[in-house]
Order: structure tokens, then sequence, then C-alpha cells
């Protein structure tokens, strides 16, 4: 196992930033960007649209832990696929989804991706390499290993990144995936966001070792923990890991040690989780550390923050608007689409 | 043409479709090297290599979940089980992954899982299950069981080249014992259809698998007593060809279901209640269903004779019907 | 007390296999679990222990001969106990029909009548008072054939349904061949005497008998194939494909022909008495050649189907006929036939009526012909249609309506074959 916290500008402790170069400032305007909007737009979904009625069912965001999505999503490139978790709403965005498609779908309209069979974040377009979760979290571990194989034998050096909790990492599907990826050295980062909660379930009951990274030597592969508040940190172990799968050297498994700071959903209110934790991590959020970075090695002013903070809101507010204006569903349409055939119901979509 | 037995036809199906489709690949545990537990795939890595005929570790959820993967990515996967019994070790994969995909975002999931399903053969109670009924309740599977080697060679076939999850059920009893003439040309067996293996008047037998030689050997003695007995063979269960099955019933107005898998919540259930909606009418007697009892598959042979439907069973059930 | 020693099933799906070597002489004394004979099969290859101690006293199956697993394939002699022998239970039943009370065959007026739900509609469609019918089901209960019966009877009160009693009643046995196979006779002197088969006779008497009975007359006609030939050309790959059937030009012959019966339900009839019979069912027979022969199989139910349900009966029936399946159900109760002599070559024929019948069509080879259109001279596929019919019930005149209709939907063929 390996730690990599040093490996980060924004952390407090060793820096050795002269022997890296330096970062491309676009590239750390748009991972703000996506930071922010996907901030916005949970903090919408959760404390207003669903207090509203206007979103129904379960609402789970990842208030806390965007750095983890943002920062490794943000390094694919065409051809790479993502199996993002239920908290990498930014996934989505960075991949080509628009807010207006994915607010269609958080509300059961009929031009959303999934024209109303499923909810939240279960998005999927093969063609923009996006493969969603399915609620048994942890299914699309295996599923990134059969992606990666396939990607292994095209030969263009493509990876997959597959996201998922503490939790999750319990269930076998997560073993066995990992297993099957060390193996046969397919190209998949196996990425935990370590966010201390499954529901209420702590780490110290879910498992017995200090850091999940341990289990990288177990399949053969890397493990490394890292700081998942901190962008830079994640984005650099997390590249590191990607180039490894594009030389043929086979899966990473990196924990990122994160919190998450909302209940498991919007009707969870958390009492189970101590008050000075959130305050504790509160302090370390990572949008906020990323802002002070930025401003401080002077990629961004003030201003132009602000600016895209006022951005970000005008965006959600249209997705909404649009959301809400789109229609629902004809209730008899559910029975259309359950085989792919000729007629496929999905080919007349307007995907 | 080249009489082959049943495991030959879908070892030529299967071999046929990877040298037409690069798409097509194999995965499953000791299916490369050693050529599967039963030898179905026998000779196909000296063929076609290690990156289309994939050896994997004993992980039949991982075996699924990368054909899904695979399937997403435009490959066509046909993953073995190495006895469908042991598909429950995948089957969240299948039920909850690679049934619900299409229907939710539209991709689409071309694969087959395959392998061998049924009794006969003392393999106890985890070698000998007709589990069937887990996937026909599950929208967006296919599930095929072929009963003769030409239908084996040509479903598999079929089943390769459909852009849904399909479950290939292969009944082990028949794997060696089953030989048919075999066409060595390429031809496939529709998904979905049923066929009439033998037409009569006075009763309709609906099965499928093994079953349908148990069924048509009954058929054969019924005659001799002056009571005519159509068999149809279903091939198909998921979805089913109930135009074939309602003619059957029309024609014969009596009808019997007849399967090796239990009996509560087994096909037959589902195609009584079928038959008594769409052809009430039509019916001259009750709809009665032949089964193995509902308990596991017993391993000792007096035992699994007993649990087994045999010729004797469907014949003395046939004559009451036929009288009534 | 001897002990048999079996070829072992080594591996589940493993239905045979092969004495390699024998590893003890008849007369041996063996040990138990000492290797007795090498096996090979399918799956592997294997040294098969004694299962008992004694002398080796009977080698039933030699080297190199492949046997059924638990075949008895030696014995062994020895001293001891018999060994209980593992009786199975006796087989339960998995299936219930309703217990039945003592039959009551005679149902009281008031009493509640046992039917079944098709008999309830089939009264209903037919106005009849079950009161009226006797049952023969188990407790007295009205069957479909009861009604069915009672029907006939108010219909025909004098006649009596007749099931022709068909040319192959032995026909289950057979199967179809290209053609007759030629004859070798060696002569010893200036004849060769050789006894009729059974079906050679009964086809003798039959052939006969249906001279004696019909006034047989034929017509013949001449039908251009250029649209079925474009379809089937069109359309064989990919009905071969979604379907798994050949695309043959029987399907279309016998399509066309039913639809001719319809039009003219004559040619669906039987002559019984001075009663002229007409069939609901057209019940479609097409005659093939066999090695010692002669069989129709028929096609129940013609009518319900349509091309494709046609295509696959026929195919049903051959392949039945090719895996002597066929059974004596099966060449019964035609109502009319297709003979097909154009695949040796035949331009026409002038078949026999296959009694009870009325009319029999034959169909000769397709060939190019030329033929005038808009006159000049064309290559056309063309094919010969001959019609034999019964003059007793049929006059030429409806004999050449039937078969210029025939030829009108052969000409323009219309329905899809998928």
């Amino acid at each position: 196992m390996e730690t990599a916290r040093g490996a980060s500008p924004l952390a407090k402790s060793r820096t050795d930033r002269k022997k890296t170069p330096g970062p491309d400032p676009q590239l750390l305007e748009r991972m703000l960007y996506y930071l922010k909007l996907t901030r916005e737009a949970e903090s919408r979904i959760e404390q207003v649209l669903y207090r509203q009625g206007k979103i129904v069912g379960g609402v789970y965001v990842g208030r806390g832990q965007e750095a983890i999505g943002v920062g490794s999503a943000i390094q694919l490139v065409e051809g790479d696929v993502v199996l993002p978790s239920h908290r990498d709403f930014s996934c989505f965005l960075i991949r080509g989804f628009t807010l207006r498609q994915i607010l269609c779908n958080w509300m059961g309209r009929a031009n959303g991706p999934t024209r109303g069979r499923d909810n939240t974040l279960h998005i999927g377009d093969v063609n923009r390499g996006v493969i969603p979760i399915i609620s048994h979290l942890g299914d699309t571990c295996p599923v990134a290993c059969g992606v990666a194989m396939v990607l292994k034998r095209r030969g263009k050096n493509n990876v997959a990144l597959v996201h998922f909790g503490e939790g999750t990492s319990s269930r076998g599907d997560v073993h066995e995936a990992m297993n099957m990826a060390g193996v046969m050295k397919l190209p998949v980062i196996f990425i935990c966001n370590n966010n201390a909660y499954a529901y209420s379930t702590p780490t110290s009951k879910q498992y017995a070792v200090k850091d999940l990274a341990v289990r990288g030597a177990a399949y053969g592969m890397p493990g490394i923990v890292v700081d998942g508040n901190d962008i830079l940190a994640v984005f650099s172990v997390v590249a590191e890991a990607i180039a490894r799968g594009r030389r043929g050297e086979g899966p990473s498994f990196i924990e990122c040690k994160t919190f998450r700071m909302s209940g498991h959903s919007a009707h969870d209110a958390a009492e189970y989780v101590p008050h000075e934790l959130f305050e504790q991590w509160k302090q370390k959020d990572p949008i906020a550390r990323f802002e002070k970075f930025l401003l401080a090695k002077r990629f961004l002013t003030e201003k132009q923050i602000e600016r895209l903070g006022a951005e970000v809101t005008e965006q959600v507010d249209d997705a909404v608007a649009y959301a809400e204006s789109s229609p629902l569903p004809e209730g008899a349409s559910a029975a259309e689409g359950v085989y792919c055939g000729p007629d496929c119901w999905w080919k007349e979509s307007s995907r | 043409m080249a009489i082959l037995t049943y495991l030959e036809a879908i070892r030529q199906g299967i071999w046929e479709e990877m040298e037409r489709d690069a798409s097509v690949f194999l995965l499953g545990e000791d299916i490369a090297a050693y050529g599967g537990a039963f030898k179905v795939t026998a000779g196909l890595l000296e063929r076609f290599g290690d990156e289309r005929v994939i050896d994997t570790p004993i992980s039949e959820s991982a075996i699924v979940g990368a054909a899904v993967g695979a399937a997403l990515m435009g490959m066509r996967p046909v993953a073995e089980m190495q006895f469908m019994d042991f598909i429950s070790c995948g089957f969240d994969q299948i039920v909850n992954m690679a049934a619900k995909i299409h229907y939710r975002w539209g991709a689409r999931v071309p694969l087959v899982i395959r392998g061998p399903a049924g009794a006969g053969v003392h393999g106890g109670p985890f070698h000998s299950q007709s589990n069937e009924m887990w996937f026909v309740h599950t929208p967006g599977l296919k599930v095929v069981v072929p009963a003769t080697a030409y239908d084996a060679k040509g479903l598999i076939k079929a089943s390769i080249r459909d852009d849904n999850p399909v479950i290939f059920f292969e009944h082990k009893y028949l794997y060696r014992r089953v030989k048919d003439e075999v066409p060595e040309e390429d031809y496939v067996v529709p998904l979905g259809k049923a066929a009439v293996r033998r037409e009569g008047s006075d009763l309709a037998i609906i099965t499928y698998g093994a079953m349908v030689r148990t069924a048509l050997e009954a058929a054969g003695q019924l005659m001799t007593e002056g009571i005519s007995v159509e068999v149809v063979d279903l091939r198909t269960l998921l979805p089913y060809d109930e135009q074939c099955i309602l003619a059957s019933v029309r024609k014969c107005s009596k009808v019997m279901l007849l399967h090796e898998d239990t009996r509560i919540g087994g096909m037959a259930g589902e195609l009584a209640a079928m038959i008594t909606e769409k052809a009430f009418e039509d019916l001259d007697g009750p709809v009665v269903r032949v089964t193995a009892p509902d308990t596991p598959v017993p391993f000792s042979p007096p035992l699994e004779d007993y649990f087994l439907p045999g010729v004797q069973k469907v014949v003395e059930a046939a004559r009451k019907l036929a009288a009534y | 007390m001897p002990t048999n020693v079996v070829m072992p099933q080594m591996g589940e799906s493993v239905a045979e296999g092969t004495i390699i070597k024998w590893l003890k002489k008849a007369g041996d004394r063996v040990e138990r679990d000492e290797p007795l004979f090498e096996i090979t099969t399918d799956k592997v290859d294997a040294e098969i222990p004694s299962p008992a101690t004694g002398v080796l006293s009977k080698i039933l199956a030699s080297e190199n001969e492949t046997v059924a697993v638990n075949t008895v394939v030696a014995v062994i002699e020895r001293e001891g106990p018999a060994e209980a022998q593992a009786k199975p239970s006796p087989a339960r039943i998995e299936s219930e029909v309703p217990a039945q009370t003592a039959p009551e065959r005679t149902p009281r007026p008031g009493k509640k009548i046992r039917s079944s739900p098709l008999v309830r509609r089939i009264a209903r469609e037919h106005n009849v008072d079950l009161n009226h019918i006797q049952g023969t089901g188990l407790g007295g209960r009205i069957s479909k054939k009861d009604i069915l019966t009672f029907l006939a009877r108010k219909t025909a009160p004098e006649s009596e349904v007749v099931v022709p009693a068909g040319i192959a009643a032995e026909a289950a046995g057979f199967s179809i061949v290209r053609g007759p196979a030629p004859e070798h006779i060696e002569f010893t002197g200036p004849t060769h005497i050789v006894p009729m088969t059974p079906i050679r006779r009964q086809i003798a008497e039959h052939m006969l008998a249906s001279k004696k009975t019909s006034a047989h007359v034929t017509t013949v006609f001449e039908a251009e194939m250029t649209k079925i030939v474009t379809v089937r050309e069109r359309m064989a790959e990919e009905f071969e494909r979604s379907e798994g059937l050949k695309l043959t030009y029987t399907p279309f012959f016998v399509q066309a022909a039913i639809e001719a019966i319809k039009c003219f339900p004559i040619f669906n009839s039987s002559i019984e008495g001075t009663n002229i019979v007409y069939k609901r069912a057209i019940n479609f027979g097409i005659a093939v050649a066999l090695e010692t022969g002669l069989i129709v199989p028929v096609i129940k139910h013609a009518e319900e189907k349509n091309f494709l349900g046609i295509a696959r009966a026929i195919q049903d029936l051959a392949d039945r006929a090719r895996s002597k399946r066929l059974s004596v159900e099966d060449v019964q109760e035609g109502t009319f036939t297709l003979t097909n002599p154009g695949v040796f070559g035949s331009l026409f024929g002038t078949p026999i009526i296959h009694q009870p019948q009325v009319a029999i069509l034959g169909v000769g080879a397709i060939e190019k012909r030329p033929v005038v259109r808009n006159d000049a001279i064309a290559i056309r596929p063309m094919a010969y249609l001959a019609l034999t019919f019964d003059h007793r019930v049929i006059d030429g005149a409806v004999a050449d309506q039937f078969m210029a209709y025939l030829k009108d939907r052969l000409e323009n063929w219309q329905e899809p074959v998928l």
C-alpha cells in the first residue's frame, strides 16, 4: 500500500511542486466549474426540488466528495469508459450529458435519457462511455472488467474507471471483479469513495482494517490511499493509475478518504453521525480548498470565481425550468421496449 | 447430412457463429484448455485463440458482469455456467443488470449464458436442477431450451445473434444421447417459436427439453390404445409461442402440460392460466399438469426415478384425461 | 453368488464406453478393487477395478466393443450372501385429474348436466339442449365427441362418419426416399415370381376399387409460374433464416388449391350412398413416393393455416416420415389430394382418385417453355396441372372453373409467404 498525501499542491505537508510540471490553468478552471456545477445542481435537487415534491423517490447526493468524481473523470479521453457511483454526479456532466437531460431524468420526464424508466443518476450512454450503476451497488465492478477486456483487445490504450463506496466494498462482486481484473491484468481503476458511512453503518462495522487500500495487494494491484477532498491529489493518483492501465500494466485500487456531508438520502437526517464530524470535515470542504489554492496561486481572481458561480446558478435555473416544462411520459409507454429488436421502441427515441 | 449429438450440434453452432462474427467470444470456467466440463467447447481454443476463448476464475457474478460489460461495448459474449445450478451465483448480474439495461436506457445487451441443466444422471441436488423458471419470471431475458440436436444448433445460433440476454438451458441428459441429422450449413431456429413434434387430435401434451422425448414415447404408446396425442415442443420459454399452443389446444380440446421442473410456479402453471384465459371455451377437460414433485432433485437412483416424470406417469395421466 | 460387472458411467452425460483391454482372462481369480479392464469414453480413459472378489466366469463384451453404460460386460462368481436388490419405489403420479364419482350414464332432467366449456359453447352455437345428449365421458359427462356425434346425426341422419381406410395403414415404418428404387431381378427361368408385399396388395386393391367406384375424368391446364418462381427466389433465403424451413413450391400449390376448394366445396366432398357429404375441414393429402410404395400424409385442417403454417406442416410430415414417426392417423381422413409427378420429370399424368375423395390434382414439372405473349414468343416457367375428378358429382364445367380459378391464383400469386 502506498499513500499519496504528499503528491498534491493542496496538501499542507511536504510539497515538492517544483519537480512536477505546473498545472494547466484552463484545466484547473474546468475542474472548478464542474465542482461548483455539481454542488449547485445537487443542492437544488436535494434542498429545493425534492422538498417541493417535484422530485419523488430517493435523492442521493455527493456533497463533500465532489473532488473524487471531477478529479478522476476529467482525465478520461475518447474511448475510455466510466462507471460512476450514485455520488459522482460530475462524471455525467464531464462525459457530455447536459444538465437539462439529467434534471429531466431526476424528474421522470419523457425526454430524459431513460424516458422515465429509471431515476436519479441511473443514466447511461455507451457512446459517451458512461455505464450507470444499478441499485445493487458493486454490480458495476464486474461490468467494468468486461468493458476493460474489450478495451484491452482493441489495443487503443483505453481504460475503465469504476467508482464505489466503502460500504459497497463489502460485496462479493467487488471481490470477484478485483480478482478477475488482477488475474487478467485488465485496465480498470477501482476508485473507492470512502465517505465514512454506508447509510448508517460506520466503517468500524464495515471492515476490519485501517485502510481498505491494503486489499490491492491481495489482488496483485497497487492499493493507494489518497485525501479525497484534495482534488489535485486525487488527480495525480488517478493519473498514475490511468497511465499504468494505458501501459498495459493492469488494474489499480485507489481509496479516497472523504466524508458524506449529507444523510444517506434526502429523507435521512443522519442523526447517527456525531455533529463534530460534520464540523470537522466542513473545514476540509474540497471546493473551498481548491478555490483558496487557485486564488493563492493566482490562477483565478475572486471576480472570476464569482462569475463562475453566477454562471453555474444560471445553468441550474435553466435546466430546472426546462425539466419542469418537459412532458411526463404516457403511462402505457411503460409496456414498450422490454426487448431490443428490429422494431425497437428505443430507436425512435430522441436519443 | 451429418449425424451429430446434441452436444456436437451446440459446439458446431458456436463454432460457426465465431467464424462468421469476430465479436463473438466465450468465457467461463475450464472452457479453454480443458474444453469445458462436458467438452462442449473442446477445440475452440485451438481454433480461435485465448482472446476469444477465455478461462476465468470461479466467479459466476464476475463472468456474467463481464459479459454484460463486453456486450455493452459491442461484443457478443457467450458465457458458460459449468452447471446451470451455479447460475445462482451470478443471479443478480443476470436479473438486475443484464435483463433491465435495455428497458432502462436503451442499450443493447447481446449475450448468451449457456450451460447444462436437468436431471437423470444422478447428479444430486446441485448438478441436476431445472431452474429455468428463475429467469422466465424476469422481463427482459429470453429463455431457450432445445430438445433436439437440430434445434440445439439452430437455437444457439439464433441466441448468439439475438440482441438480448438469452439464457440457454442445455439438457445434460441429452448431450450424448440425442443424435439428429444436423445440416452443416448455416441455419437458425427462430426464438419464440414452438414446434409441433407430432400431430394428434385427442389431447395435446405441451412440453420442452428432455420431456419432449418422454412425451413422444408416451404418445406412441397411447396411439396403440386409440388415443391420438399431439406433442408441442415449446423450444423457447420466454417469450413463449402462445399462438402455437392455442392452436393445439383448440384442435385437441384437452391439454396436458409436462415438465421436468417442479410443480409450484412451474411453466405449466403459467400456461394453464394462459390457456384458461384465452381458450376456456375450447376446453373439453381440465388442464392437467405432469411435473416433478416440489422437492430438491434427490441423488440416489430410486429417489431420482421417483422424482422424474417418466413415460408411464405421462401415459397414466393421459388415459385419465382422455376418458374425462 | 454372481456379481455383474457393468460398463460404468464415467461422467454425467456419457452414454457409452469402449472396452480397450481385458486385464484378466475368463477363469482368472480376481480380488476386489484389482484392475479388471480398461475403457475409453468420450470424456476419459480409465482402468476399471473389479467390483468383487471371485472368479471371472464370463466375459460378455470383447475388446474394442462399444457398449451402453450399465451394460453387463462380465460376471464374477463368488461366495457369500446375495446382495439385497434395491427395488425402485412405485412411481407416484404428479398429476391429478379431478376425482370422479361413480359413472352415472343417464342424466336425469333437472339434474346438473356435466359437460365442458367447449361443449357448452358448441351447444350455444348450434342451439342444442344438452338434456338430449347422452354423455359417455367419466361420470356421464358430455364430451366434445358426444356433442359432435349428436350434431352429425342431426344433420345427416342416415349416414355414419366413414373413416377412409387409407392405403397406408402400415405407414409408420417407412422412410421417404427420392423415389422408388430401381429393381434388380435375377432370372432363373423364363419368369420370376415374387408375392406382393402387403402394402403393394393394398395399393393394388385400392387403385382398382377406385377405378370401379368413381367415374374418372381428367382435365389438363397449363399455368405460368413466373410470379411464384420470383417470389420463391426472392424469399427463399429470408424464409429459411427466419423460419428454419426450406421454401419449396409445394406449399404454393397447396395454398392455391385450398383457396380453390373454398370456392368450390364440392371438391371437398365424398359420396355415401345417394348422399353427397361435404366436409367442413380441408384435410389436404400429399402423395409421396416411397421405396416400398405410395403414401399420402395429410395436413389436417389445412383451411385454418396460412402459407407459413402449411409450409411448416409439410416440413413436419416430411421430417416425421424421414424419422419414421408418421402415425396411422397422419395418413387418414384426407379430403383432397395433391400428387407431384413433376419431381420425376412428368409433364402431366392422369392420377387415380384416393377414395372416398372426389378429386386429385397432379402437378407436372416446372420448366421453361416458349409461350406466346403479345403475339411474340416468350420464355416462361410453365407447369401442367392435371385434375382427375369424379364425374358422378362433378361436371366438366365445374372442374374447369375450379382449374381456371386455381390457375389464376398461381399466376397472380398475392399471399405473403412470411
